[in-house]
């Protein structure tokens, strides 16, 4: 249907071609260096780095922490990811059924945390889980409980918070798909007398498949790389209870200035990531070339 | 039919559930941030309080810097929000409506470089700054910014524009349009609740980044943003819950109003953008 | 659509650019100098007259001073050594100058020592700014922690003699606390308050061995007494087992005026006015108990060094400033207005007469420093210690929460820079 199909594709993608290389590349390239370097507090002070070649590599597959760390890193996925997704899709599903004041006053609420920035919530988190004062403690009858104090309960209190801020993507996004699905489709359905989950995973769930798929993969993304609230409420206590692999690189390169084997970690991350969602890239893949 | 009022009861009975979860931390913020000290501190909470006072506002807002901070926030954040949306837009205009060698290998580097390892980047970041003598300029933050947000605003800006049906344009070129004006015409106006909807993500994402600032913005101290201030507040009044919790609303403030504006107007096409993997 | 483009590009290239131009060489213009001062560490009127009158004194320096927050200040620290245009002067705590001054991107003042009269610098501030031999930081200003009391509570229990014991105190605060008054606030994580405790049992946070390497050293008995008292006093009160003195503030819980003791530095009775103004009168100070009468309780010595980064572009007149910042006329001035310990011993004099920084200087005879290594400051950072406080103090088995806190100081602080 173009009739110049050669150039402007390519002209149009140039900008954000541009600010990837730059802005992204670059640097990470850099970081990808440094990795193999002796880089600590001293380097970029006085300039110059020594090359040593898998050592940071070495040292850090050699520490018992960091396999703990990349157990950890799983479990905290796996766990927030199934419930962001169940939970996320049955506000979805109710928002659909609901009556229009009833929808309007959810969606506005769900709209709310979502859009509540990071930094403040962490803080309010910090609030309602205090031990003599929090509200959390007043409600179940727990005065004095140290949420931030038991590797379990401060592990909870995160999950909580990284839920109730994802929820309302999935949510809202699942309900703006399930209004795409044509009314017909339910009708026949239950005339058919399928029950609600058969009538779930028979209509609703295939035709929304690429949007599972899509919102899976990005929030395994997001929890996995979720930095700033653990960092905030626990820094990864108690005891490194809550020390996932973003943060322990955070810990390893700001707070013992080890920047090399900080990189390191984080290169291993991304590359653990990609393989994690190797599968949905290759199917990605897949589909753009079937257009 | 009884059956039926009693699912529609359990029904609205966990909608109220789900509202009350969900927009408790948020009430909660702003009830502590109106209560006085004494009503803070205090044994039983109240949930509405009894005695509201300005004086957190107050507090906060005389900080030194607030408004200063404030500005830069908003700079920093648009900026990089505006920058992307129009980067993305012609980039995804490409994906969805052209054909072109690399298309595909395109979107899953675009996906992919969502997973960009951004906290392991401050140091690289920081020596490029340097070495460019950008630090201490917003220019470099928003730079930063822009790049954290590009890659989703392409990916969700891509779906927007695909749920707008490609016959329309078609039907404007017929017409005698150029490709750029059957774009500003036709598919604009419909692209325009979706460009609203993404900017928000962006908008929420570069308002949030504090850690850059701390490694970018040195010297040129009048150069810091709200999260940074945010952080220190805390630091400076140790925990006055209170004044903490008015920082905060005040903080959150911005990215709310936006989100209840723009869902007056896009309502529900708000998140469909996604809808498209 | 090609006009659109340039101007993207345009765009695009300012956000690139930017203010690249604003910064130019300023050695031969009127000197700006930026100094960074720690929050808490000076009121701003006292800073703003110390600028007044410098740059009066000074013809073609103009100051600008920056106050700092705790929160992140490491990592801006080490971006500012690291920079090419650093701030002139830049306060940083006496636990962490050691590892600033060990990266190489601090000036080197060694020649200036004699000029500055660091001949009765206090070693708790001194020592920790010198490295092999060289003097990188420059003392500035210390303070201990006392016990902070409310004279009301005191009267109302038949109280009129501060402990001078360890016995007597933990007596006289279990008295103290009844009905609905805390006999004493103290948090869990009051980490400086429990190395007291442990150099007076004789024990030490981290030892150096005799191969050159750290070791932590929470499991020994020594150490491990020094946390069962804090145990048995933190007890006597209602202090949140998981934070800090900061969470929520302590001189705000304490103005509320049913908190009997506190642990601070005498200072935090002008914040404890500020929330409460019916508390002047009220606050009495005493001296940390030892575990014998005839010798204060052991004490961290708190305070902080002054730096001037290599990368600064004006080293003599930030020098200029950090003299006129450590001599006489100001550490005067900051002593009395902050209720701080001078840096050199021969000005303690400025502060006979006031009941809190009495009690301060005599428990400063027995001041103590954090273990002096570069990597001391990263113990701090991880919050080991405080983590392994709140262990035990909500029921952990102290011994194997003590080996598991060492092992983490142990592996930190024998970790290269």
């Amino acid at each position: 249907m173009s009739t110049r199909p050669t150039l402007w594709p390519y002209l149009l993608i140039a900008p954000a071609v541009a600010g990837g290389v730059f802005l992204l590349l670059y640097p990470l390239l850099k970081a990808a260096l440094m990795s193999f370097q002796h880089f600590r507090m001293g380097e970029p002070i006085r300039g110059g780095a020594e090359f040593v070649g898998l050592d940071n590599y070495r040292e850090l597959l050699a520490k018992e922490e960091f396999w703990q760390v990349l157990n950890r890193t799983a479990v905290w996925t796996a766990i927030n990811v199934v419930l962001i997704v169940v939970l996320g899709t049955a506000v979805g599903l109710m928002l659909v059924r609901l009556g229009r004041r009833m929808r309007l006053l959810l969606m506005s609420a769900l709209a709310l945390a979502w859009a509540t920035p990071v930094i403040a919530a962490t803080t309010v988190f910090q609030w309602l889980f205090q031990s003599e004062l929090g509200v959390v403690n007043w409600l179940l009858g727990t005065r004095g409980f140290t949420w931030f104090a038991d590797p379990v309960a401060m592990f909870a209190v995160l999950v909580v918070l990284v839920v109730w801020q994802s929820v309302p993507f999935v949510a809202l996004t699942l309900y703006a798909g399930l209004t795409t699905i044509p009314a017909e489709l339910y009708e026949s359905a239950r005339i058919d007398g399928g029950t609600g989950w058969q009538v779930f995973s028979r209509i609703t769930f295939p035709i929304l498949r690429p949007l599972f798929a899509l919102i899976t993969s990005l929030e395994i993304i997001w929890v996995v790389k979720c930095f700033p609230q653990i960092w905030v409420l626990s820094q990864g206590g108690p005891d490194g209870a809550t020390t996932t692999l973003p943060v322990y690189a955070f810990k390893v390169a700001r707070v013992l200035h080890r920047y090399d084997l900080g990189s390191a970690a984080a290169m291993v991350t991304v590359l653990l990531l990609a393989v994690a969602l190797v599968a949905n890239l290759r199917r990605m893949l897949r589909q753009e070339g079937a257009r | 039919m009884r059956r039926k009022t009693m699912r529609r009861w359990a029904l609205n009975a966990a909608a109220i559930v789900a509202f009350a979860v969900t927009i408790f931390p948020v009430y909660w913020m702003v009830v502590t941030a109106f209560k006085p000290a004494k009503e803070i501190q205090a044994e039983t909470p109240t949930f509405i309080p009894a005695n509201p006072t300005l004086r957190h506002f107050a507090t906060a807002m005389s900080a030194e810097g607030f408004w200063r901070f404030w500005a830069n926030s908003l700079l920093v954040t648009a900026g990089a929000v505006v920058l992307a949306l129009v980067v993305a837009l012609l980039a995804a205009f490409a994906v969805a409506r052209l054909r072109w060698r690399g298309r595909g290998a395109f979107v899953v580097v675009v996906f992919a470089a969502q997973m960009a390892p951004w906290e392991a980047l401050l140091v690289p970041m920081f020596v490029i700054a340097r070495d460019t003598e950008l630090l201490d300029s917003l220019a470099m933050l928003t730079g930063v910014y822009f790049m954290i947000t590009l890659p989703f605003t392409i990916v969700t800006l891509r779906g927007f524009l695909e749920a707008i049906p490609a016959d329309l344009e078609e039907a404007a070129l017929v017409d005698g349009c150029t490709r750029a004006a059957a774009f500003r015409r036709v598919v604009f106006p419909l692209l325009a609740p979706g460009l609203m909807a993404t900017s928000l993500f962006g908008f929420i994402t570069a308002w949030n980044e504090f850690a850059f600032v701390n490694v970018l913005i040195i010297k040129d101290q009048a150069n810091r943003t709200l999260p940074v201030w945010l952080s220190s507040f805390r630091d400076v009044f140790g925990t006055d819950w209170g004044a903490t919790m008015a920082a905060a609303t005040l903080f959150a403030l911005p990215a709310l109003a936006l989100f209840l504006f723009l869902q007056r107007r896009v309502g529900v096409g708000m998140t469909s953008g996604a809808v498209k993997g | 659509m090609k006009h659109r483009l340039l101007a993207l590009a345009a765009v695009f290239a300012l956000a690139g650019c930017g203010s690249a131009a604003e910064k130019g060489p300023s050695s031969a213009a009127p000197a700006k100098l930026t100094v960074w001062i720690m929050d808490g560490s000076a009121t701003k009127e006292l800073l703003a007259g110390f600028e007044k009158e410098y740059e009066a004194a000074h013809a073609g320096v103009d100051l600008d001073i920056q106050i700092q927050a705790w929160d992140g200040i490491g990592e801006r620290v080490t971006a500012a050594l690291a920079s090419t245009d650093a701030p002139d002067v830049i306060e940083v705590g006496n636990t962490q100058v050691a590892q600033y001054s060990a990266s190489g991107g601090v000036l080197d003042l060694t020649g200036k020592v004699a000029d500055l009269q660091g001949q009765d610098w206090l070693p708790g501030l001194a020592e920790p700014g010198r490295v092999d031999g060289r003097q990188y930081g420059i003392p500035w200003y210390a303070a201990n922690r006392v016990v902070v009391y409310n004279k009301d509570l005191w009267a109302a229990a038949g109280l009129d003699e501060p402990p001078r014991t360890r016995e007597e105190w933990i007596e006289v605060t279990r008295k103290l606390n009844k009905g609905g008054d805390q006999g004493i606030y103290l948090t869990g994580q009051t980490w400086y308050a429990l190395a007291g405790f442990v150099w007076d049992e004789g024990g030490d946070l981290a030892v150096r061995e005799a191969s050159g390497k750290w070791r932590g050293a929470l499991d020994t008995p020594q150490a491990l007494a020094g946390m069962a008292f804090y145990k048995e006093l933190q007890a006597l009160g209602k202090g949140p087992k998981d934070a800090d003195e900061a969470n929520p503030p302590q001189h705000e819980v304490f103005a509320q005026g049913k908190v009997a003791q506190i642990i601070a530095v005498p200072g935090i009775a002008a914040r404890v006015l500020e929330v409460e103004p019916d508390m002047k009168d009220k606050i009495g100070y005493f001296t940390i108990p030892g575990k014998t009468a005839d010798k204060p309780g052991a004490v961290f010595t708190g305070g902080s060094d002054l730096i001037i980064p290599a990368a600064s572009k004006h080293h003599e007149e930030a020098y200029q400033v950090v003299k006129a910042l450590a001599g006489e006329a100001f550490q005067t001035r900051l002593a009395q207005t902050m209720q701080f310990v001078p840096n050199r011993t021969s000005l303690a004099k400025v502060l006979s007469g006031d009941e809190g920084t009495a009690a301060m200087a005599a428990g400063a005879a027995n001041g103590r420093a954090t273990p002096n290594t570069p990597n001391w400051a990263a113990v701090e950072a991880t919050g080991v210690i405080k983590q392994y406080m709140t262990a035990v103090l909500t029921g952990g088995d102290p011994l194997t929460e003590a080996r598991k806190a060492s092992q983490v100081i142990t592996e930190t602080l024998n970790s290269g820079s």
